[in-house]
């Protein structure tokens, strides 16, 4: 075995995920008909629990064209694609150095979070929290001292 | 998260594969190969993505197989320093967290990179574990197994094989994530939202 690129493109999880459901996986609820192997089938459910199993070509364009306007870095965009960050808190660890680079400029962050949340679609099991219960928002600790 | 390699490799396509298209027969041994194995350096094989070129043939003396040198991409998985994970609960104990992200289960967050200050207690249900608290604001979070973890990727090691191991230890795992769980919007997704 050579190697001859160890890194010849980074792939996001919707690219992976679209990638197993064109091999068949989710479409054969047996699991045994289509050439998908067991550990593959794994991958798929973890993927289907994330926010890439809503996700479609379009919606991730649209956010890459906003990412423009923001020095990010690809690792960086594409971690966001990923975790899908719906409040700025949680954007802090995703984005390295965050308060010298974007620490002054708040609202553009602000602006970004919320245009990822619009062109993004939720992760599934954070569709019912997101609708209903925005009291306890408020409860949840914002920032550690 | 995953990766695209290019990988070249010279493998024996066995004589019983020869009722299959060359493409099929080769896709299978490679899935053989390099699916859910993990290589050194390069991380845990997923999914071979595709064939690149397929070349040779040949029949060396006294072999009954033909031997192919194949280019194929693979896909894998090696998150990078730095990356946000989400991950559920698998084990709490005195050390610290083990988190499984379902095909994946070496990520471990010691206890130094839990969330400061934080504490352990013995949990009431399972004697063996540990549940971990966080304390902030006179308040107190638990870390307990409801919610999804997120974490941040503070190293990936591929430890070589052990040449002996004791009867006690740990089953051993070619990849060990160490993840951190020290840092704002990280830990259980609904400290924060």
């Amino acid at each position: 075995m050579k190697i001859l690129e160890a890194n010849a493109a980074a792939l996001t999880n919707f690219e992976v995920l679209d990638f197993l459901r064109s091999r068949g996986a989710g479409r054969d609820p047996t699991r045994v008909i289509v050439p998908v192997a067991p550990s593959e089938f794994k991958v798929y459910e973890f993927l289907e629990q994330t926010a890439a199993c809503n996700q479609t070509r379009q919606s991730i364009d649209e956010y890459l064209g906003k990412c423009k306007s923001i020095k990010l870095a690809k690792a960086e965009i594409l971690n966001i694609i990923n975790i899908r960050p719906s409040s700025l808190v949680e954007l802090y660890p995703i984005i390295e150095e965050y308060d010298n680079r974007f620490g002054e400029a708040a609202e553009t962050m602000e602006d970004f979070v919320e245009s990822v949340v619009q062109l993004l679609p939720p992760p599934p099991n954070q569709m019912e929290s997101e609708q209903g219960t925005a009291k306890d928002q408020t409860e949840a600790p914002d920032c550690k001292v | 998260m995953f990766y695209l390699s290019l990988i070249e490799h010279t493998l024996r396509l066995p004589p019983h594969l020869l009722s299959l298209p060359l493409n099929e027969a080769i896709r299978g041994e490679l899935e053989g190969l390099f699916v859910d194995k993990v290589i050194a350096n390069l991380g845990l094989g997923i999914s071979i993505y595709d064939i690149r070129s397929i070349d040779g043939g040949f029949i060396y003396p006294s072999e009954g197989a033909s031997t192919y040198t194949v280019k194929f991409r693979l896909v894998v998985f090696r998150p990078f320093v730095g990356e946000v994970i989400t991950a559920r609960l698998k084990e709490s104990n005195a050390e610290g967290l083990r988190l499984s992200l379902g095909f994946f289960d070496d990520i471990y967050v010691p206890a130094p990179l839990m969330p400061v200050p934080s504490r352990s207690e013995p949990d009431p249900e399972n004697k063996n574990q540990v549940r971990w608290i966080w304390m902030f604001d006179e308040q107190e979070y638990p870390i307990d197994g409801v919610d999804e973890i997120r974490f941040q990727v503070h190293n990936v090691s591929y430890p070589s094989i052990p040449l002996e191991q004791d009867k006690d230890s740990k089953p051993f795992a070619p990849m060990v994530i160490k993840g951190s769980l020290d840092a704002d919007g990280l830990g259980p997704i609904s400290w924060w939202i």
